[in-house]
């Protein structure tokens, strides 16, 4: 089976963490989220896969390449250009992306699945396809109960009691909701759609061809279905999201590594010291020194190649590769990566600007004690040892 | 620099008006608080509403004010934004200053 996913996009509500990877390749503990979809597509017997890259796209291509590793055939579309030697995104949209790859090969020659590169799933795509073959639907919308006050979130999508779409809603009020499925961005299409997809332009699924199509009066049902759906909308959201990996509550993603102590699991090569104090869940990355007297408390993930000095405390931190943390500093509820120390909300300090690099700084930077932050020092480690 | 001083009964109030507390007004800014230290405040209010960062430097000036003080006064923060807040936490410096949590 056929399948595309979206995986264009810039991410941009989940900056600073998008600011170096494209959102699709955020990871959760340490897998990617687009690599947990492509297993999970996988699973179900879609095995040849073409993705629409643009921002960042090199990062996606050169860690799925062809495929094999995954045991699918992946290709890729991507859509810019290369303009004085400095790559310039330019995105379709999903409907344009689609008709891009449709265009360039005919790939798309029996029904389909398009789905986005960015939000966990375990929905049952085998029944969905029964579902859409047995409606005889150009194109089937999988759409997802959800409580009826948080429909103001979502595109709500309005059927007849038969399955079939009459109209959406974005975003409503909740009193003005027609009904409590909303849109999960995952469809089933057959090629035919493509004669209401117009050539190299953007066009939108969701805003452009859906109302397209049922002006037409082309037959686009929705199927419902409870499932797990994990969409990392802003930095909050990957917090949660890792959290609910870590705590084992998201199907098809496991904390990986061994068990070295109760609740904390660890990759390869890792050094914790017997006087180091860890409370689970935790995972802590190959290679990386926990040293005596340091504190980490979960749910949190450490890096690869970090090093936590003792006195140190993390509570409920997720830290990225190669992260050093100095002794006796308090890192509560942050995230850091690509340079920031960033807040649940999104908000975050450059490490550089803020001079804290002697607090927190990539690991392979020579460790340095300014003396000009000597007393700042001195009262911090005070302020720990009364901790 | 731009700050203002208000003393009253309890507390000399202090307002800090740039948007960066960082190495180049760090000096000033601690050479104006040693003086409203040294004329006899006990209680600093420090407000830091306009301040969208802090760096080490910043910091490091408030706490040799704080030293200064020898014990025998306090220094508050009011209306510090989440990312000078963050700073104190990390440096656990939010256990040694008083941060005034900002009612809605």
């Amino acid at each position: 089976m056929k399948a595309m996913i979206l995986a264009a996009g810039k991410g941009t509500r989940v900056r600073p963490l998008t600011n170096v990877l494209p959102k699709p390749m955020i990871p959760l503990i340490r897998k990617p989220i687009m690599e947990a979809i492509i297993d999970h597509l996988r699973t179900h017997g879609f095995d040849e896969i073409f993705i629409n890259t643009s921002y960042l796209s090199r990062s996606i291509e050169e860690y799925f390449r062809d495929g094999d590793r995954l045991g699918v055939s992946i290709a890729y579309s991507y859509e810019g250009q290369l303009v004085d030697g400095e790559f310039v995104d330019k995105p379709l949209g999903s409907a344009g992306g689609m008709r891009r790859i449709q265009d360039r090969c005919g790939f798309f020659d029996r029904t389909f699945a398009v789905l986005c590169g960015d939000a966990l799933i375990d929905v049952d795509l085998t029944e969905v396809l029964r579902k859409h073959r047995a409606s005889g639907a150009i194109a089937t919308i999988v759409t997802k109960p959800v409580p009826r006050d948080e429909v103001h979130k979502y595109g709500v999508v309005v059927t007849d009691d038969g399955g079939r779409v009459l109209r959406f809603q974005e975003k409503p009020k909740v009193e003005e909701a027609a009904s409590n499925t909303i849109n999960t961005g995952i469809y089933l299409f057959e090629p035919e759609v493509f004669d209401h997809i117009p050539s190299g332009v953007e066009f939108d699924i969701g805003s452009q061809l859906f109302p397209k199509l049922i002006a037409a009066g082309a037959k686009v049902c929705a199927v419902s279905l409870p499932f797990e759906w994990v969409d990392i909308g802003c930095v909050s959201d990957f917090w949660e999201a890792t959290r609910l990996v870590l705590q084992g509550r998201v199907r098809g993603m496991r904390t990986p590594g061994t068990e070295i102590r109760p609740g904390v699991r660890a990759g390869l090569g890792v050094n914790v010291s017997p006087h180091a104090i860890i409370s689970g869940p935790v995972y802590v990355g190959s290679g990386t020194v926990i040293e005596a007297g340091a504190r980490i408390e979960g749910p949190a993930v450490i890096g690869a190649n970090c090093l936590i000095r003792g006195g140190a405390h993390v509570r409920e931190g997720i830290l990225g590769d190669y992260t050093r943390v100095a002794a006796d500093a308090m890192l509560e509820g942050h995230i850091v990566f690509a340079g920031r120390y960033i807040e649940p909300n999104g908000t975050a300090i450059e490490l550089h600007d803020a001079d804290i690099g002697w607090l927190i700084d990539d690991a392979r930077k020579p460790e340095v004690t300014p003396p000009q932050h000597g007393l700042l020092r001195d009262t911090m480690r005070e302020a720990a040892a009364q901790a | 620099m731009d700050m203002k001083v208000t003393r009253n009964n309890d507390a000399t109030l202090v307002e800090f008006d740039h948007l960066r507390l960082d190495a180049a007004v760090a000096p000033q800014l601690k050479a104006a608080l040693l003086k409203v230290v040294t004329d006899g405040a006990k209680k600093v209010v420090l407000d830091l509403h306009k301040v969208k960062m802090i760096d080490s430097s910043g910091l490091g000036a408030l706490v040799s004010v704080l030293k200064a003080m020898n014990g025998q006064g306090s220094i508050t923060i009011r209306g510090a934004s989440s990312s000078v807040m963050g700073l104190f936490k990390l440096t656990r410096m939010d256990r040694v200053f008083t941060l005034e949590t900002v009612a809605a």
